[in-house]
């Protein structure tokens, strides 16, 4: 390597080079993308012609064998038959040819394969408050597969890469025969690389959700869901990052996806565009809820045991929104339970108390609430509540306990 | 993949980077096989089923990512079937090479799947405390002290064989533009900037061997080949005969435990 190195400033260099860098990535502030100009890029049974697509499909094939039989995933044919009718109704002229797995993990997210076949995590179910949201982040991900994201960006990183490789060589040999050290010059040039190949996947991800709000719309649900899905997150993140007196923590350079904020507003001025005066856009919130309704007991257990109070308690209050019943207030107590800070006791016993009034409170509310007025000294309410219990659980695994402690 | 939020667990690919940059690519072939301390390599009136190969053929982009082809794939995986056969026909056992999983015989796909995961499971194991460095005290001296459990076993009572087998492949081989920059490297050579050593077709091969019988790995074998100086070849699994060679490599000379050839030295 050349270690002759002429007097240049490396300061005047790396700022000049960083403004250089900068101005390749306009950054989080991008122009919006218009619904109007995502026209899909696949047609029905689309299947890759050229070399290096046809290599990537065959990997993922390997890697759908691996998913489609992995011991992660719900297999309730009524769930993931919900899910296959809703990839059906906006996934635009693919829509016969994607396959929809459903991961059993408490996170919020989603993830479209580059061979049309999506997975979408169970947390998702959970924080979806209408069937309109949920089919706004599918179509989201259908939006991937039908501009093609996959392939194109595979393609950009490999022609930016190679344009990398040979201006860095080139840069060396020619540097050294004209006895110039560009090395810094190089590193900028790495990291030009690599910040534009981030911008390109958040403009793709601009790309989705525009095609995603089109799509949604033409199927009738009201696009305004899918801006309110941020609204959400944004709330969760925020909530979550107070309870660990931490801050919510902001976009950068390096995010893959652009920020919540921009995608909100953005989604916003997307559901304006493709709402048609006078069509009726629905939500779908009852068929959702009739459709979810016997794994949200499952879903809520998940959420309160990964350990994140301000989360559970903000995802809690949203579902809420739509009607408190036994089951949130339920959960409510156990976020205040689990959390076991001063005080904590009283407030997940109120919340017990509170759920056991509605009928649908599920049996381990009233386990809990008998639990609680035993401890305050309540206990002839406490045997009332424990009998309930076991009335509804007769095959308790705790029921030889619960029935000493009614005597 | 494309997430909603980002994030992608790639494990296995992360894996195969790190054993690209642990084991130094010397522009040669290396093989380090372990093995039970008690092993004695399969002979005679024996019954092999051997999993499907797990192959993935590549061309190295100029840049320097592996960009998946699959013709070359499927060409490398019909080829590394023929010279397993022709390599297991000369030792005398009876072998089934699987392409399916429904292809074992009393065994679901389903359980020839967890199968297949398990010791993939395992053998990322093996690779990190036996080869990437992060080596284990409990293990040392040992051999190979691995073991795929009861499933294993039951898997060898209902489907009658005596060891199952599996084997990885991973080639990347130099596109014309790596080769080109390796080219441009080595020119620099004369004016002070010599680079010709970026990096060039690579092959990473493993198998291991699970006595049905116990459910113990056995025996284990990477092989790791690779140029620094693009252009440079060591056989090319899209050829029979670069098959024939990796299969040689990898499963031909299979030495017995540590104890066995002690008690041979000894009675000697």
């Amino acid at each position: 390597m050349c270690v002759c190195c002429p007097e240049v400033s490396r300061r005047s260099l790396l700022i000049g080079g960083a403004a250089a860098a900068a101005a390749l990535t306009t950054g989080v502030a991008q122009a919006r993308v218009l619904p109007r100009d995502m026209v899909p890029l696949v047609g029905p049974g689309y299947r890759p012609t050229e070399k290096d697509e046809q290599g990537i499909w065959q990997l993922m094939d390997r890697a759908e064998e691996e998913i489609s039989g992995s011991n992660l995933l719900i297999t309730d044919p009524k769930l993931t038959g919900y899910l296959r009718d809703i990839i059906g109704r906006v996934g635009g002229p693919a829509a016969k040819d994607f396959r929809i797995y459903l991961a059993h993990i408490p996170d919020f997210n989603a993830m479209m394969f580059p061979t049309g076949f999506a997975v979408v995590f169970s947390g998702l179910l959970l924080r979806m408050r209408n069937e309109a949201q949920l089919a706004g982040v599918i179509a989201h991900e259908s939006g991937h597969f039908l501009r093609r994201h996959m392939i194109r960006s595979w393609r950009d990183q490999k022609r930016k890469t190679d344009i990398f490789a040979i201006a860095a060589m080139a840069a060396g040999v020619g540097g050294a025969a004209g006895g110039v050290y560009l090395g810094d010059y190089v590193q900028l040039a790495q990291l030009g690389t690599i910040l534009s190949l981030f911008q390109y996947s958040r403009a793709m991800e601009a790309e989705a959700d525009a095609m995603g709000a089109k799509n949604m719309a033409d199927a009738g649900y009201a696009p305004i869901e899918m801006a309110n899905i941020w609204e959400q997150l944004i709330g969760e993140e925020t909530a979550s990052a107070r309870y660990r007196r931490k801050r919510r923590r902001r976009g950068s350079l390096f995010d893959t996806h652009p920020s919540e904020g921009s995608r909100m507003v953005d989604l916003r001025a997307d559901a304006a565009e493709v709402t048609v005066p006078g069509r009726q856009y629905e939500t779908g919130r009852e068929r959702y809820l009739a459709r979810i309704g016997a794994i949200r007991p499952m879903l809520l257990d998940d959420q309160v045991k990964l350990n994140d109070p301000g989360a559970s308690q903000y995802l809690i209050e949203t579902l809420a929104q739509d009607g408190w019943n036994g089951l949130l207030r339920f959960y409510e107590g156990e976020v205040w339970r689990l959390r076991n800070r001063h005080g904590d006791d009283l407030r997940a016993a109120q919340s017990y108390a509170a759920a056991v009034a509605y009928p649908d409170a599920p049996a381990d509310a009233w386990r809990w609430h008998a639990i609680s007025l035993m401890k305050a000294g309540r206990t002839g309410e406490a045997r009332i509540a424990f009998t309930r219990y076991l009335t509804m659980k007769p095959d308790a695994s705790d029921a030889a306990w619960v029935r000493q402690m009614i005597g | 993949m494309v997430a909603f939020l980002g994030g992608c667990p790639m494990r296995k690919m992360g894996l195969a980077l790190a054993f690209a940059t642990a084991v130094p690519l010397s522009g040669c072939v290396q093989t380090r096989q372990f093995a039970d301390l008690q092993f004695t390599p399969p002979q005679g009136d024996y019954k092999l089923l051997v999993l499907r190969p797990d192959v993935s053929v590549g061309s190295l982009t100029t840049g320097g990512m592996v960009d998946p082809r699959a013709d070359w794939t499927d060409q490398a995986r019909a080829n590394i079937i023929a010279a397993l056969r022709a390599q297991q026909a000369a030792r005398g056992g009876k072998v089934q090479i699987l392409e399916h999983r429904n292809q074992v015989p009393g065994v679901t796909e389903q359980e020839a799947a967890d199968f297949e995961r398990l010791f993939s499971a395992v053998g990322n194991s093996i690779v990190l405390h036996k080869y990437l460095g992060d080596y284990l005290p409990t293990k040392r001296g040992k051999g190979l002290e691995y073991t795929l459990g009861e499933d294993a076993v039951r898997l060898g009572q209902k489907s009658g064989y005596d060891y199952a087998l599996f084997l990885h492949a991973e080639d990347s081989v130099a596109s014309t533009g790596r080769v080109a920059l390796g080219v441009l490297g080595l020119a620099g050579c004369f004016v002070g900037f010599c680079a010709p050593n970026v990096g060039g077709s690579s092959q990473l091969d493993y198998a291991g061997l699970v006595d049905l019988k116990t459910g113990e790995v056995v025996w284990f074998n990477v092989v790791q080949a690779g140029s620094q100086v693009p252009g440079i070849s060591f056989g090319d699994l899209r050829t029979p005969q670069g098959s024939a060679q990796m299969v040689e490599r990898l499963l031909g000379r299979m030495k017995p435990g540590l104890a066995v050839r002690r008690a041979a030295a000894e009675s000697h």
